[in-house]
């Protein structure tokens, strides 16, 4: 069986993606009206340390008016394994919930052009809670503080204005005690269509906080050929369904078919290595029927 | 923002604010160094911002006025960050647009096929590249992403219609459009 190499980040990628990020986004916001940017894009705070910050940035040419406030909201997905973070303003019952005792420093401001504020975060959770991880998000709105409606060119007209508004909805988690990431795919169905092997995978988190990783499948033929791979950012909370599409690619490929699927919570490059919790790793393969 | 005008001065433009952010912006890249060899944690960033509003210009009374997702005057927000990512994008449309006293209102539609979303890091709504042209900007896909690999941003190009009344007070009209993106995979 050939060598499999499980760690698809590992050539050179840090500094090429500094770079590549970082003119991207330079270039990309060089003529924009409205919005900031914001950064990192998972909060950590824990017991032992309940303050944290975020970096919002603007790199426009105009004054933004930004608010900062908590919601609730984890990736989720439906019975066709599609994701969506559905956010909810109101009181959560999710027990892991930490709405209601967080603050946000300052809550309102104005941004000047090209400047940066920092937001800092405390955390004070009740006293005796449970050793887990409680979420909330963090979302940042953000809306030109000065707009002009423009004028009508004669006196019987009307003129209009839609305000671009932006929010950003940052992962925020605090962290009680010593925690354990750790996974379990409880199924796992491959069934081909006329160009793809459709893969469902469902997980299910048995660990005391997020699973935060990469899943990573393959599609081989009889004689472990591949024909296809693909991979993605896995964020596993309580529990989920993932789809993923394996093109069929050619036609001088064996059968019957096998895909293998490889989860791990290495090779994320957005969160630093010590807000992340070491998890376990699954490799599984089936048989495509 | 004025043209730059040689390859040269590009790389050089582009190094000097690579060196910005790498020097200026503690908050936003950490960097680790270890003997032998260097790594470093990129903090990834979102950055959710407009190019251009929904402009549909001056509009008369009992007349409506239709701007289409591929035109000129549609709205442009961009999503930059991680290439690839998945994201969960929703967008708040109003109903009506008001006047500022509040003392009159206007019909503002949109239709099912009014949004595109451009992986491309294309931002010309007259030249879509690839990814899901005239979409349902009320629910957008859930497989959206951030650009993709290796090209950190897409766009949304918004179209649009307002349907003033035939005895519509004359004025400025406004209203917001609020765009929610969150992060798919933490």
């Amino acid at each position: 069986m050939k060598k499999i190499d499980h760690n698809p980040c590992r050539h050179n990628w840090p500094f090429k993606g500094i770079l590549l990020s970082a003119l991207i986004v330079i270039f990309s916001l060089s003529d924009v009206m409205a919005g900031v940017l914001v950064s990192p894009t998972v909060i950590f705070l824990s017991n032992r340390s309940r303050t944290g910050r975020m970096t919002v940035q603007n790199p426009t040419d105009t004054k933004q008016e930004v608010t900062v406030r908590f919601s609730f909201g984890l990736p989720e997905s439906d019975s066709l394994g599609n994701i969506r973070v559905n956010l909810n303003d109101s009181i959560s019952t999710d027990p892991n919930s930490a709405l209601g005792w967080l603050k946000a420093f300052p809550r309102k401001m104005n941004v000047e052009p090209n400047a940066t504020q920092i937001i800092r975060f405390v955390a004070s959770p009740p006293k005796e809670i449970p050793d887990g991880e409680y979420w909330a998000r963090v979302i940042v709105r953000a809306r030109a503080a000065e707009t002009e409606i423009p004028s009508a060119t004669d006196e019987n007209a009307i003129t209009t204005r839609l305000n671009m508004v932006m929010q950003t909805a940052i992962m925020l988690k605090f962290r009680q005690g010593e925690l354990v990431s750790q996974i379990e795919v409880t199924d796992l169905q491959a069934t081909p269509t006329p160009e793809n092997v459709e893969v469902m995978v469902d997980i299910s988190s048995k660990g005391t906080a997020s699973y935060i990783g990469m899943l990573h499948c393959r599609l081989l033929d009889a004689n472990n050929n591949e024909i296809s791979k693909t991979a993605t950012q896995l964020a596993v909370y309580h529990d989920i369904r993932r789809r993923l599409n394996l093109p069929l690619k050619g036609n001088d490929f064996k059968k019957p078919f096998q895909i293998e699927l490889y989860i791990t919570n290495k090779g994320r490059n957005d969160i630093a290595a010590e807000d992340m919790i070491s998890g376990n790793e699954v490799t599984l393969t089936q048989t495509v029927d | 923002m004025s043209k730059l005008s040689t390859p040269l001065m590009v790389v050089r433009f582009a190094l000097v604010a690579v060196l910005v952010i790498l020097v200026g912006s503690s908050g936003v890249l950490a960097q680790d160094v270890a003997v032998g060899s260097a790594t470093a944690t990129v903090q990834a960033v979102l950055a959710v911002t407009a190019t251009a509003a929904l402009a549909f210009g001056t509009v008369y009374q009992g007349i409506p006025k239709s701007i289409a997702n591929n035109n000129a005057s549609a709205g442009i927000y961009t999503i930059a960050g991680q290439g690839g990512a998945g994201v969960s994008v929703y967008m708040q449309l109003p109903d009506y647009l008001n006047t500022s006293t509040g003392d009159d209102r206007m019909v503002v539609s949109f239709s099912t096929s009014d949004a595109s979303m451009d992986s491309t890091n294309n931002v010309d709504p007259a030249s879509f590249g690839s990814g899901w042209q005239n979409t349902n900007p009320h629910t957008f896909p859930s497989a959206a992403t951030v650009g993709t690999v290796g090209q950190n941003q897409s766009a949304i190009f918004l179209g649009g219609k307002v349907i003033p009344s035939v005895d519509q007070a004359a004025g400025a009209y406004t209203a917001d459009i609020i765009l929610t993106v969150a992060y798919n995979g933490s």
